[in-house]
């Protein structure tokens, strides 16, 4: 052993105290009882910390508990039945056929053009203006308020410039542009960091979308040329609509998903009734596409 | 498990360390600066214990080449690099993010917002911590290994031991420095270097044990074996080549011979010394031809080849003067050619006096340093010490001291003296002269007495006078006497002295009777009188036999048992009335109370319940 290991040299050459294994039973079984009075004594946040961990490991004792006795007990196996294996009354039957796939396709060509979406969040809380825009006063005596900030995370584009500050209406802070969001794909089941190319549709108010601003269910779109998509027609896909999960001034960041299906089916976003906003949303349909 | 520590303590040191309370009525700014100043504490304990890491960690490029290469071997120097790179990228990315959520809450509008911020930001910075667990793992792996490597110093003196394993370098070591390693008969005992120290011309030495090396190319060496070449290729040292004559480390001297051969180009400029071990088993003489042939093309070379066997430790000095010798040549030698040497030489200078006549001054060199010198030169015995006595007798031995008095007789040495006689300390009258002071004295106090200065006074006393004198002596005698027999007696130990206790009439006159006293007639005295005016005359009457009182309260008071003993059948009842009246006063008495009605409060406010913040808990106890 190295040199300067002097505990480990002495218990080699000299061995451990005479009551070395019974101070060290006592202390394993005494353990139990302090474990209970901690789980018993403690309070406030320590007590919480100590239960949550507690109860994570908890859980992993059950699981391994659990594994132990399935090899004592017979299960059911379920690889056995292999995938689209049929039972004896639906033999007849095909599966999904080429032309039913393809009559799909085609049901979801005239949908996109009649501009109908299916989004992942159908209805969001609208957003008030008090909520969103914050009066900014001006003037000498610090009477005119007519322009407004915008509280909330917002979106301008690469060649955005303020307009002459006597004259812009509408103040977007520097702080609170965003141009990444993080856009999870539920089939991939990852979230990546895109860049975002534009804000498609806030449905609190079309005011919102024309500048910008990002809330929660905001649909919004951003560029997949990173995951290297290709549709069907051999085109390579580089935008694609994803709608905003969470608050994103609440975060500090934007969080996206990508709805299932590739493309919108249908038209499902709209508003609560407590506001009186409501739309009737048209979407365009294409995602934008290169010729590879 | 130390990522989770780590975010677990700074995350508590936050909660403790800044202010926990907030309202929604506050002051938006006082709300922002509430949150950023979370923000930015939690970084900045991050910031701080990751740099704390960074700047701990030696960098390979800095320390010595010996060093760097020996972390290299063990530790993998990509891999170390990458994971302190890892966690200097964590520090930016943590500043970066606490950078970010701290612009943001500058735009937070509402205490919700700006607590949700925070906890974002707290979040990700953990987060961020959390992926970093397996370097954090490596890396304190690294430190407790690091810690604990011998203290090698690259430039000193140094002896290097190298050879197949089981040949017996940590034999070797374990004799000359006080090093402890490990000694087994199997192979690769010592798994890593070994240091020692030991003196040889007033300076200190090291010795480097290595483990051993086989014979195969470098790339496919392991790492023990590459520490091993670590230590040869940058530690300028004296090589000790140790060989197995007899080969019962398992390899043939050929073999030996052969790895000898393979890493000879590690020896360069430096003493090489082979030494042939195991030689108590068999020695070179004895072995066959061409094996002697190895060694003598060996010395031929000009590389010395020194049997020793560490068992009986013959040629192990041998082989440590020759080392040493050479390696300090080699030292100085490299010294002159150097630059630094003519400095110092420059200062140096020798001077001899010029001689002014003929006269031979050689030298002066007391006896006695001559004797020790050659004592010291011809390792002679030493006189006999105690020591030597006790370790002889082993467990009959007795320390005698008096064995070593100087006394008139010599007989006499190991007499018995007593401490005391008589009540005198003999010590106080031991004096050569005191036969001759006695009689100086007594010749002294005879011519006093001549000259009459002990005569007592010639007053005339009446016969009255005399008379009482005499009685007077009579009476002393007598009392001494008394005295005496009474202390002779003493059953009951100290006693009351007599005139405490009463002395009845009648002993009094028969005492003094006896003395001589006349005592007839004696009513009139004024002891008679005094003991008729004393109420002891008056009898007491019996407890019992009592007329009723007149006064009731008084009488009662009187006659009533004290209330300590009211209502008590027996002994063993007062016991426990008495123990449960001390046991009630036993908590007044701790807490300092004169008696039951005793409210003082001594600290109203205890600073120990009243200071510092209002952890959970009720307000009943606070």
């Amino acid at each position: 052993m190295p040199q300067n290991e002097h505990i480990e040299l002495h218990r080699k050459r000299h061995g451990q105290r005479l009551d070395h294994h019974e101070r060290k039973r006592k202390k394993e079984s005494r353990e139990v009882h302090e474990r209970s009075h901690k789980a018993k004594k403690l309070i406030g946040l320590k007590a919480k910390l100590y239960h949550k961990q507690r109860h994570a490991e908890k859980i992993q004792m059950k699981k391994t508990l659990k594994m132990h006795e399935q090899r004592k007990t017979k299960q059911k196996n379920d690889d056995k039945t292999p995938e689209g294996a049929v039972p004896a009354y639906l033999l007849d039957r095909e599966g999904q056929s080429r032309a039913k796939v393809l009559s799909n396709m085609i049901k979801q060509k005239r949908k996109e053009k009649a501009g109908k979406w299916e989004v992942p969040l159908p209805k969001v809380r609208a957003q008030g203006e008090t909520e969103v825009l914050k009066v900014i006063k001006t003037g000498k005596r610090q009477k005119k308020a007519w322009k407004r900030m915008v509280t909330k995370v917002c979106f301008v584009g690469d060649g955005f410039t303020r307009k002459p500050p006597k004259y812009e209406r509408f103040i977007r802070p520097m702080g609170l542009r965003f141009k990444k969001a993080h856009v999870t794909h539920p089939e991939l089941k990852a979230t990546f960091c895109l860049p975002i190319l534009g804000v498609k549709k806030n449905p609190s108010s079309p005011l919102y979308t024309s500048l910008g601003v990002i809330t929660k269910g905001t649909v919004v779109e951003v560029n997949v040329s990173e995951l290297g998509l290709v549709t069907q027609g051999g085109k390579v896909i580089w935008g694609k609509y994803a709608q905003v999960t969470n608050n994103p001034e609440n975060d500090g960041c934007i969080n996206a998903t990508v709805p299932g299906y590739p493309e919108f089916t249908r038209n499902v976003l709209t508003t609560t009734k407590n506001t009186k906003i409501q739309h009737a949303v048209g979407f365009q349909s294409q995602d934008h596409q290169e010729d590879r | 498990r130390a990522a989770v520590d780590f975010i677990d303590i700074t995350l508590s040191k936050t909660q403790r360390k800044t202010p926990t309370v907030v309202h929604k009525h506050y002051q938006i700014h006082r709300i922002r600066h509430f949150y950023m100043r979370k923000v930015k504490f939690t970084q900045q304990n991050y910031h701080d214990r990751l740099s704390q890491i960074l700047t701990d960690f030696p960098k390979l490029d800095d320390i010595h080449p010996f060093y760097a290469d020996l972390m290299n071997v063990l530790y993998d120097k990509d891999h170390y690099k990458l994971a302190l790179g890892q966690i200097n990228i964590a520090k930016n990315l943590i500043d970066n993010v606490a950078k970010d959520y701290v612009r943001l809450m500058k735009y937070g509008d509402s205490l919700y917002r700006c607590k949700q911020l925070k906890r974002a930001a707290l979040g990700r910075m953990c987060t961020i911590l959390k992926r970093q667990k397996s370097s954090l793992e490596y890396l304190e792996q690294v430190r407790q290994h690091l810690s604990r490597l011998p203290s090698i110093d690259p430039n000193t003196r140094t002896l290097l031991l190298c050879g197949y394993p089981n040949v017996g370098k940590s034999s070797f070591i374990n004799k000359v420095t006080r090093a402890d390693v490990d000694v087994q008969p199997y192979a690769f005992t010592t798994k890593s270097l070994f240091v020692g120290h030991m003196d040889y011309r007033y300076l200190r030495w090291q010795v480097v044990d290595t483990p051993g090396i086989l014979d195969h190319p470098l790339e496919e060496r392991n790492t023990i074996e590459m520490q091993a070449i670590t230590a040869l290729a940058h530690l300028r040292a004296a090589v000790l080549y140790v060989m197995d004559v007899s080969e019962q480390c398992g390899h043939t001297l050929q073999e030996q011979l052969e790895l000898f051969n393979s890493i000879r180009p590690l020896f360069a400029n430096k003493p090489l010394i082979v030494v042939a071990n195991k030689c108590d088993v068999k020695k070179i003489t004895e072995l066959s031809e061409e094996n002697q042939k190895i060694f003598a093309d060996l010395t031929a070379e000009g590389i010395p080849v020194i049997e020793t066997s560490t068992l009986t430790e013959e040629g192990v000095m041998q082989v440590k003067t020759e080392a040493c010798d050479r390696l300090l040549a080699d030292r100085v030698e490299n010294k002159m050619k150097g630059k630094k040497v003519h400095d110092v030489l420059n200062r140096l200078h020798l001077a001899m006096p010029a001689k002014r006549d003929d006269k031979e001054r050689p030298p002066f060199i007391p006896e006695g340093a001559l004797i020790r010198k050659r004592a010291m030169e011809v390792d002679a015995p030493k006189r006999r010490l105690e020591r030597d006595l006790e370790v002889e007798l082993g467990d009959d031995y007795i320390l005698d001291l008096q064995k070593y008095w100087d006394l008139m007789n010599e007989e006499e040495k190991h007499d018995r003296v007593p401490e005391v006689w008589e009540g005198h300390n003999i010590a106080d009258y031991i004096d050569p002269d005191i036969m001759k002071k006695l009689e100086d004295l007594e010749k002294e106090e005879e011519l006093k007495e001549r000259a009459g200065e002990y005569d007592s006074d010639d007053e005339s006393e009446d016969e009255d006078m005399q008379e009482i004198r005499v009685l007077a002596k009579q009476i002393r005698e007598k009392k001494q006497l008394l005295i005496v027999q009474s202390k002779d007696k003493d059953v009951h130990g100290p006693r009351m002295p007599r005139t405490t206790t009463k002395v009845e009439r009648k002993k009094l006159e028969k005492e003094m009777g006896e003395l001589g006293l006349d005592m007839n007639d004696k009513d009139d005295s004024h002891y008679a009188q005094q003991a008729r005016r004393s109420r002891s005359i008056t009898k007491k009457r019996k407890r019992e036999a009592s007329a009723p009182p007149t006064s009731k309260t008084r009488s009662q008071s009187a006659s009533r048992p004290p209330r300590d003993q009211s209502g008590i059948r027996d002994p063993k009842m007062a016991k426990k009335a008495k123990k449960m009246m001390k046991n009630s006063q036993k908590d007044m008495n701790r807490q300092g109370k004169k008696g039951e009605a005793d409210r003082h409060v001594f600290d109203l406010k205890p600073k120990h319940l009243l200071a510092g913040k209002r952890k959970s808990g009720t307000n009943d106890y606070r």
